[in-house]
C-alpha cells in the first residue's frame, strides 16, 4: 500500500510542533518513542506507522485550537477513536498528529423523554446501551467491537453491525454531532429536533473517514429494547439453498432483526473452536434474531420455520436465553475460530445484491484455489455484506502479497455483480486503490470536490479513501490530477 | 422551457448554460414550484419525461427509477409485491394549490416525509444511490444499488433536501420494504397539548413501532373535544391485536378505533389539512418534548402536532414570521416556511439563516457541485 510521501521538513519541525501541541494540551501530548508505539496502527494490523506526535485533547476548545495549530502549521492530521478500524482509518502519518479523541469520554446528557443521548465521541458504542439499559433502553448500531469502538468512530466509519438489517447503519441512528472543520470553526449539524434547515451536512459527514473534520460531540436516538427475541438456527444441504431462503424470507415481508450466514468451512472451524452446537456437514447455516412484541416474533418465528423447510434446511429454535447467547458466541467467535487455523487472517468487506450469492460464492472457490489460499465465509446475508476471512501466514514469502491480491479480486468481484467495495468497514487505505472498479473518474472527482470544499489544503487524513494523489485549487475547487504534482518515490508501509 | 428525456440531453443542457451563464430551474412534475425563495424569471428544464421505474427487484428490496416517476405510480408497483417504498413520501400538492403530479425526485429534493417519517424515517435514509449531473454538465454516480453501502461519501444523503440545488438528477435507487397487512388508527379524545403529546411520548418511547403519532386540536378534527392524541400501529393480524392491547395497557382504556381513519395520518402528512385554511403554513421541527410549551407559545388558531410533537405545523399571518423562527430556535429547531406568498417567501426563506461558519460551508458544498450557481440559484 502506497502513502503519500512524508513531508520531511515537517519532520524537522518536529520539536516545534510538539512544544506548540503542548502549549494547547499541556497534559495530552504524546511524544516518546514507547507512548508512540501503542498508536501506530488501528485493527488493520498489518499497516505500522509511527505517528509524528499523538495529542490526546479533553474539550472541544482544544481540539480546535489544535487545528488551528496544525492548519496555520501545514501538518496533516489524523483523527483516532479507539483504534478498531479494520480498512486503516486511524492509520498514522510520519510527518502527521494523531489526534486521539479517547479522553472525550463523557456521556454529557440522557434524555428518556426524546429517546436521545448526547455523548462525548471517546464514549464506546456499548456503553451508550449501558448508560440506559437499565431503563428498558439501547443504542441499536453494534459492530463487533463495540465493547471498544468509539462513537466518534462509528461517525466517521458509518459502522453497522449485526443488526443493521432491521435498525439501519450509525446514519440512520444519529440526530446531530458537533463537528470541529479543518479550519478549527465549530459547527452544529442537526441536534435533538433531528433538523438542520439546509444541506444534509450530517449525512455528508457520517462516513466520511476522517477526511472532513472531526466529531466532538454526538447526538444518538436509543430504542426501546424489544420485549421478545427469539433466534433460530437453519442448517441446509447446499450454499444456494441458503441462499434461496433468504431471498425468500425476505420476499415474505418478515424482517429479522439479525440474519447471519456462514458456510461448512467457517461453521465447523467455530465449532471446533467454541462448540456453540453448529451441526456438522451443513454446507450452509443461517442465524436468525426475530425481535419485537410477543405476537410480531411468533409470527415472524412460524413464518421463518415454514420457509427454512420449504428450501430443504432444517431450523433448531434456541430454548433459553443460555442456549441463545452460546448460537451467537459462535457467530461472534468467528475470527478467533479461523485464527487457529492459520496464522494471519484478513477480513474482507464487500456488499452484494443478495441473489449474486451463489454466483459469487462458485468464483471464490476458483480464486481460492488460484491463490493457493484458503478461506471462508461470514456473511450478514439479510443485507447482502459478505465478509470473506482470508486465512494465511505472514511469515511464508509472497503470502501477505496473495492474500491481499486474493481479497482485491473478491472486491472486484462484488463490484461486477453490482455490488459495492465496502458494506460496512470503509474505505481507508485497504480499499482505497480499488476506488477506481467502482467509481468512474467524474464520479470520484465529484467526491474529492466536496473534500476540498471542507479541506482545502488536504490534511485531513491524507492518502485515505480517494487512490489518486491531488490538489484542491481555490478557485471552483477544480480539481487536479496527481501526475501534474511532482511524484517522488512512494514509501512503502 | 426546454425538455429533456435522457442523461446525455440533460449533459447537453447543462454544458450550454454554464457557456451562457444562465441559471435555471428544474422542474419535474412541478408540485413544489412554490417552495422556497421564488427563483423569478429564469428558463425551466423539464425533466418530466425522465419517468419510469428502471429496475425492481422484490427480493432484493431495492427500486431504481427515473427522477419523474409519480409517487402513484411508484406506490401502486410496490403494493402489487406487498412493498412500499424505504420512506413515507408527503404530496403536498393539494395544499400548494398545485395541480402538477407529485414525483420521486420533488418528494426527495424537498425532503418532503409524511407521518411515517416517525417510523421509517426521511427520504436519506431509503435513497441508496442516484445518477445526476453536475453543474459542470459531468454526469456522475453516486451510492450504490445495495442496501447496505459505505463506500466513499455518502451523496444520496446530500441531494436529500437540497431543493434541487446541487445536481440535475437522472435516476435514483430506493430501499423499499415490506408493506404491513393492516393498520389501525387508536383516538384518544378530549385531551390537553400537554396531556396528549405525553401519551404520545410514552408510545413513542415503547416498543410498538408506532406508524403515525400526533395530536390534534379539537378544531381540526369532529367529535374529539378539546383535541385528540392519534396512535398509528401496523402489522399482521394478530401481532397487530396484541399492539392494539398494549397501548391500552400504556395509556389506558379511554381510546377508541377510528374507523374512517386510514387516510387521517395522510392527510396530516401531506399538510392537507390546512389546504383551506388562510394564512403562512408552517412546519416547524423541534425536540418532542417541547411540543406543548412551543404549541401554546406559537398561539395560532390552527395546529396540530405530527412525530409525536417533533413536527409542528401551523398557519399564521405573515407578520408572525420572526416569532416563529425564533420560538424555534430557542429550542434548537428548524422553523420551514412551506406555504406563502412569494414576497413571504423572499423575505423570510425556506430556513432560519444559518450561523457564519455553517452557512459558509452548505455555500462551499454547493459549489463543489455547481459552482456557477445554475440549479435553482437561491430556494434554498
Amino acid at each position: 500500500m502506497l502513502l503519500p510521501p512524508t513531508d520531511s521538513s515537517i519532520v524537522a519541525r518536529r520539536a516545534d510542533i510538539v512544544a506548540g501541541l503542548r502549549a494547547i494540551v499541556p497534559d495530552g501530548v504524546v511524544a516518546d518513542a514507547s507512548g508512540l508505539s501503542t498508536f501506530d496502527a488501528d485493527a488493520l494490523s498489518a499497516y505500522h506507522q509511527t505517528p509524528l506526535v499523538c495529542v490526546l485533547p479533553s474539550t472541544r476548545e482544544q481540539v480546535s485550537d489544535i487545528l488551528k495549530f496544525a492548519s496555520a502549521e501545514g501538518v496533516p492530521i489524523v483523527p483516532r477513536g479507539s483504534g478498531t478500524s479494520l480498512s486503516g482509518g486511524a492509520l498514522p502519518r510520519e510527518d502527521g498528529i494523531l489526534i486521539g479523541l479517547g479522553r472525550m469520554k463523557r456521556i454529557l446528557e440522557i434524555d428518556y423523554e426524546n429517546g436521545c443521548v448526547v455523548v462525548e465521541p471517546g464514549v464506546t458504542n456499548l456503553n451508550i446501551t449501558k448508560a440506559v439499559e437499565a431503563q428498558g433502553f439501547y443504542y441499536a448500531p453494534d459492530p463487533s467491537s463495540q465493547v471498544a469502538c468509539s462513537i466518534g468512530g462509528n461517525v466517521a466509519e458509518n459502522s453497522g453491525g449485526l443488526h443493521c438489517l432491521k435498525y439501519g447503519l450509525t446514519t440512520n441512528n444519529l440526530l446531530g454531532v458537533t463537528f470541529v472543520l479543518p479550519g478549527g470553526e465549530i459547527v452544529t449539524l442537526g441536534g435533538k429536533a433531528g433538523a438542520q434547515g439546509g444541506l444534509d451536512l450530517l449525512g455528508l459527514i457520517t462516513g466520511s473517514e476522517g477526511l472532513l473534520g472531526i466529531v466532538v460531540e454526538v447526538v444518538v436516538k436509543i430504542l426501546r429494547k424489544p420485549p421478545v427475541t427469539r433466534t433460530l438456527m437453519a442448517s441446509f444441504p447446499t450454499v444456494i439453498s441458503a441462499g434461496e431462503c433468504v431471498a425468500a424470507i425476505i420476499a415474505d415481508g418478515v424482517v429479522p432483526a439479525a440474519m447471519e450466514f456462514m458456510d461448512r468451512r467457517a461453521a465447523e472451524a467455530i465449532e471446533d473452536y467454541n462448540q456453540p452446537g453448529y451441526p456438522r456437514g451443513a454446507e450452509g447455516i443461517l442465524i436468525i434474531d426475530a425481535d419485537g412484541v410477543e405476537a410480531d416474533v411468533s409470527h415472524a418465528v412460524s413464518r421463518i420455520t415454514t420457509i427454512v423447510a420449504a428450501c430443504g434446511g432444517q431450523t433448531v429454535e434456541a430454548t433459553d436465553e443460555k442456549q441463545r447467547a452460546r448460537i451467537w458466541s459462535g457467530r461472534k467467535a468467528a475470527f478467533a475460530a479461523m485464527g487457529r487455523l492459520a496464522p494471519d487472517m484478513i477480513c474482507m468487506d464487500g456488499s452484494i445484491p443478495r441473489h449474486a450469492l451463489p454466483q459469487v460464492m462458485a468464483e471464490m472457490e476458483v480464486l481460492s484455489q488460484q491463490y493457493g489460499l484458503g478461506f471462508c465465509n461470514v456473511f450478514h446475508a439479510g443485507d447482502g455484506n459478505l465478509h470473506p476471512l482470508i486465512i494465511f501466514d505472514m511469515m511464508k514469502e509472497g503470502e501477505f502479497e496473495r492474500a491481499e491480491a486474493f481479497g482485491a479480486d473478491i472486491l472486484r468481484l462484488c463490484v461486477k455483480v453490482g455490488g459495492v467495495l465496502s458494506g460496512e468497514h470503509g474505505i481507508g487505505v485497504e480499499k482505497r486503490d480499488l476506488m477506481t472498479d467502482q467509481f468512474a473518474t467524474e464520479d470520484l472527482e465529484q467526491q474529492h470536490r466536496i473534500k476540498c470544499a471542507f479541506d482545502s489544503a488536504g490534511l485531513f487524513n491524507p492518502g485515505k479513501v480517494f487512490p489518486t494523489l491531488s490538489a484542491c485549487v481555490e478557485q471552483g475547487h477544480i480539481h487536479v490530477h496527481g501526475a501534474q504534482l511532482p511524484h517522488p518515490h512512494l514509501p512503502r508501509f | 422551457m426546454a425538455s429533456v428525456a435522457n442523461s446525455d440531453q440533460v449533459v447537453d443542457f447543462v454544458r450550454a448554460a454554464r457557456a451562457d451563464k444562465s441559471p435555471f430551474e428544474i422542474v419535474s412534475g412541478g408540485t413544489r414550484r412554490s417552495v422556497g425563495r421564488p427563483l423569478g424569471d429564469m428558463p425551466v428544464l423539464d425533466v418530466s419525461a425522465l419517468n419510469g421505474i428502471i429496475s425492481y427487484e422484490p427480493g432484493e428490496l431495492i427500486l431504481t427509477a427515473a427522477p419523474a416517476t409519480p409517487l402513484a405510480q411508484i406506490n401502486a408497483v410496490l403494493a402489487e409485491k406487498n412493498q412500499r417504498l424505504g420512506f413515507d413520501p408527503a404530496d403536498w400538492s393539494r395544499l400548494l394549490g398545485s395541480n402538477g403530479v407529485a414525483t420521486l425526485a420533488g418528494a426527495v429534493s424537498c425532503d418532503a416525509s409524511g407521518s411515517g417519517r416517525l417510523r421509517h424515517g426521511p427520504a436519506r435514509d431509503s435513497l441508496l444511490g442516484f445518477q445526476g449531473v453536475n453543474g459542470l454538465g459531468l454526469s456522475f454516480r453516486a451510492g450504490g444499488k445495495v442496501v447496505k453501502n459505505v463506500t466513499g461519501f455518502d451523496l444520496p444523503k446530500l441531494v436529500c433536501g437540497a431543493h434541487g440545488t446541487l445536481t440535475v438528477l437522472t435516476e435514483m435507487t430506493f430501499r423499499v420494504f415490506p408493506k404491513p397487512q393492516f393498520a389501525v388508527i387508536l383516538c384518544l379524545p378530549d385531551v390537553t397539548p400537554e396531556i396528549g403529546f405525553a401519551h404520545l411520548r410514552k408510545i413513542a418511547r415503547s416498543s410498538l413501532e408506532p406508524a403515525g403519532l400526533a395530536y390534534l386540536p379539537g378544531n381540526l378534527l369532529a367529535d374529539v373535544g378539546q383535541g385528540a392524541a392519534l396512535i398509528k400501529l401496523e402489522g399482521a393480524a394478530e401481532p397487530l391485536e396484541e399492539k392494539v392491547a398494549l397501548a391500552h395497557g400504556l395509556l389506558g382504556n379511554a381510546m377508541h378505533r377510528l374507523d374512517d381513519g386510514l387516510g387521517l395520518f395522510d392527510r396530516i402528512g401531506n399538510g392537507e389539512v390546512f389546504t383551506d385554511i388562510p394564512g403562512d403554513v408552517w412546519r416547524v421541527m423541534i425536540p418532542q418534548s417541547d411540543a406543548p410549551r412551543i404549541a401554546r407559545e406559537l398561539n395560532a388558531t390552527h395546529w396540530l402536532g405530527d412525530l409525536a410533537g417533533g413536527l409542528l405545523w401551523l398557519a399564521a399571518p405573515p407578520s408572525d414570521a420572526a416569532r416563529i423562527r425564533s420560538l424555534a430556535a430557542s429550542v434548537q429547531g428548524q422553523a420551514m416556511l412551506l406555504r406563502a406568498s412569494a414576497q413571504s417567501r423572499a423575505a423570510h426563506g425556506l430556513f432560519a439563516p444559518q450561523p457564519p461558519a455553517l452557512a459558509a460551508l452548505n455555500r462551499a458544498v454547493k459549489a463543489a457541485f455547481d459552482p456557477l450557481s445554475l440549479f435553482n440559484p437561491g430556494r434554498l
